[in-house]
């Protein structure tokens, strides 16, 4: 997994690129989110147009960024949610944790 | 002292790579499994559902059958017949009772950033079980048949 991050609209926009399968994509993401949190960039947009797919480590991944944004009064939504990830979400029950958005632009205008 | 990985060839239409314990090489038994898909020619959809299930199956056998341990090794075995794929997976660990796994669905788990493997397992795949070795050890047995998906 490669990951590229610009911003917004004062939004941070994390983009993924690849297979989140674990090994090191655990820490990259984890890590990332963390980073953001100390510098006070607290709402973070994930566009995921350019995930193959996720295995359960990436949807963790998610997990920990969104509880760990929530804990620190800070937000994480997802965007352009792939079909592949879309079943996984649906399948985990994940839809009704995530606010998922068809596009970037959508997903910023919604903080 | 184990090596790091190994290839086989089967006699018959399967392949079998051996990986030590360590999660960096999740990405390597992907890329191995996703060669043999190929090479046999194996539909995209199918492709992404047994990588994703595998790739559970890999992570678990390094990190909660092995612990980690990079002295045990990971076998993942891929047998290809007309009709299905099986994927089968063996750590060294002391085995473990899937039965004890907590419900990923259950409303006070929904948040939990772990224990979705499983379960994400027996949804891509078409059956699941597991077989203990008499000298300790579980093997994963996952078969997708190749009209589904």
């Amino acid at each position: 997994m490669k990951l590229t991050e610009r911003e917004q609209n004062g939004v941070v926009i994390l983009e993924p690129k690849g297979k989140i399968m674990g090994g090191p994509d655990a820490t990259l993401l984890h890590d990332k989110i963390h980073d953001l949190i100390a510098q006070k960039k607290l709402r973070v947009v994930i566009n995921l147009a350019e995930v193959d797919w996720m295995n359960s480590t990436g949807l963790g991944i998610l997990i920990a960024g969104l509880t760990t944004l929530r804990d620190n009064k800070g937000d994480l939504k997802l965007a352009c949610v792939t079909d592949k990830i879309q079943s996984l979400l649906t399948i985990t029950k994940l839809v009704t944790v995530f606010e998922a958005y068809d596009s970037i632009d959508q997903a910023v205008t919604s903080f | 002292m184990f090596p790091r990985h190994a290839m086989t060839s089967a006699p018959s239409n399967s392949s079998r790579l051996v990986i030590t314990s360590d999660p960096h090489h999740i990405a390597e038994a992907d890329e191995f499994l996703e060669g043999a898909l190929r090479r046999n020619k194996v539909p995209e959809a199918l492709v992404t559902d047994v990588a994703i299930a595998t790739t559970e199956l890999v992570n678990n056998a390094i990190v909660h059958g092995n612990k980690s341990n990079p002295h045990k090794t990971v076998t993942l075995e891929i047998a290809f017949t007309d009709d299905e794929i099986t994927v089968r997976v063996t750590d060294q660990g002391a085995g473990f009772d899937p039965s004890h796994i907590p419900d990923p669905l259950a409303e006070e788990n929904l948040l939990r950033e772990v224990g979705r493997g499983v379960f994400i397992v027996r949804s891509l795949m078409d059956e699941v079980r597991y077989e203990q070795g008499p000298g300790g050890g579980t093997t994963v047995v996952a078969r997708k048949s190749l009209s589904s998906g």
